[in-house]
């Protein structure tokens, strides 16, 4: 979970510039998932996928996979690299 | 594949001691204790090679160097080969010694070991795995296409066949040649139904129907672990980021 500290840096970066992240567990049961989701601190939403309904939404091939998705609710960037995602963020926000 | 097996959380956090200690114990159980010499043999060769080749990358060697030791073991495995045939031990030298050439960009070296693989060998279920790898480097994918189409058509095995098929539909996609790749995948889906090749053609399928950059992403409404109702509709104005990961 190397990822979290830098998901959670550009949270809290990017939280007053109307920047959403919606974290979609794919975790079988729930307790590992609170209590994870309590002791990283993570901010954010979560919702736990566990009937992998929104996986196959989204054709969700493993973990971590990123979606980026602009104001109009279009689809920026899929499968993006943590280190690309910021980037991205800021170009969307410059629009 | 997208998601861990239970074996893998089982022995995700003891590795592979466990997993070891497992099959040992699940080999006495089932009193059958037929210690398998030659796949030691081959897993040694492959653990030598892999320090072998971290070694040569300290010390700043490169891939097309002629010195790569990777050159070596690949050669190593495929005498293990062609002296060992048809044994499991064999199935996963074979493997190893292409993956090995692809590391070292041996490309043609790799296609002309590949074409020697009778369309029936259980070796293509991962060799197929090092072709795509080799054809995404190279962005060539004319040589994984070729073969896959000759395996589909040749091999007796139906999840080679399956697997060819899938292969053919996912090279045509990175090309983005979406007519082929949609003909290959609903092949997939109708002549090999209830298999993992068909469940990821359908993903696919709608991936290349609905998933595209600049296309409206897939409405949803769920409710968050804090009990608030979350929707994609709801987040309009808002730049979405959607991480799906998991704990384990």
């Amino acid at each position: 979970m190397g990822e979290v500290p830098l998901l959670k840096e550009l949270y809290a970066q990017h939280l007053d510039q109307g920047v959403v992240v919606v974290g979609i567990s794919l975790d079988d049961e729930l307790k590992p998932l609170q209590e994870m989701v309590s002791s990283k601190g993570m901010a954010w939403p979560q919702i736990h996928d566990a009937d992998q309904s929104l996986v196959k939404l989204y054709n969700v091939k493993g973990t971590p996979t990123y979606y980026l998705i602009d104001r109009e609710g279009k689809i920026v960037a899929k499968d993006i690299p943590m280190k690309k995602l910021g980037g991205a963020i800021d170009e969307l926000l410059r629009k | 594949m997208m998601r861990r097996t239970t074996l893998d959380r089982l022995f995700g956090n003891v590795g592979s001691l466990g997993l070891a200690l497992f099959l040992a114990l699940t080999v006495n159980a089932q009193n059958t204790p037929t210690p398998d010499k030659e796949m030691d043999r081959v897993q040694a060769m492959i653990s030598q090679a892999r320090n072998d080749a971290e070694q040569f990358s300290k010390s700043g060697g490169k891939p097309v160097d002629a010195n790569n030791p990777n050159l070596r073991w690949a050669a190593a495995l495929w005498e293990y080969r062609e002296k060992h045939p048809g044994t499991p031990a064999t199935v996963i030298a074979t493997i190893e010694a292409l993956r090995l050439l692809n590391r070292a960009d041996r490309l043609s070296e790799l296609q002309a070991k590949a074409d020697t693989l009778k369309p029936d060998d259980p070796a293509w279920k991962q060799v197929f795995y090092v072709l795509m790898s080799a054809a995404s480097k190279s962005k060539d994918y004319s040589y994984l296409i070729s073969k896959a189409e000759a395996l589909a058509q040749a091999a007796l095995d139906p999840e080679i066949r399956a697997q060819a098929r899938f292969n053919i539909g996912d090279a045509y996609w990175r090309t983005k040649d979406n007519d082929r790749a949609r003909k290959a995948f609903q092949t997939v889906v109708t002549e090999y139904p209830g298999t993992k090749f068909a469940q990821e053609a359908e993903g696919n399928l709608r991936e290349i129907e609905f998933l595209n950059l600049g296309q409206p992403a897939p409405e949803f409404a769920r409710t968050t672990l804090a009990g608030n109702p979350i929707s994609l509709g709801g987040l309009k104005g808002k730049v979405v980021v959607l991480k799906f990961w998991g704990t384990y």
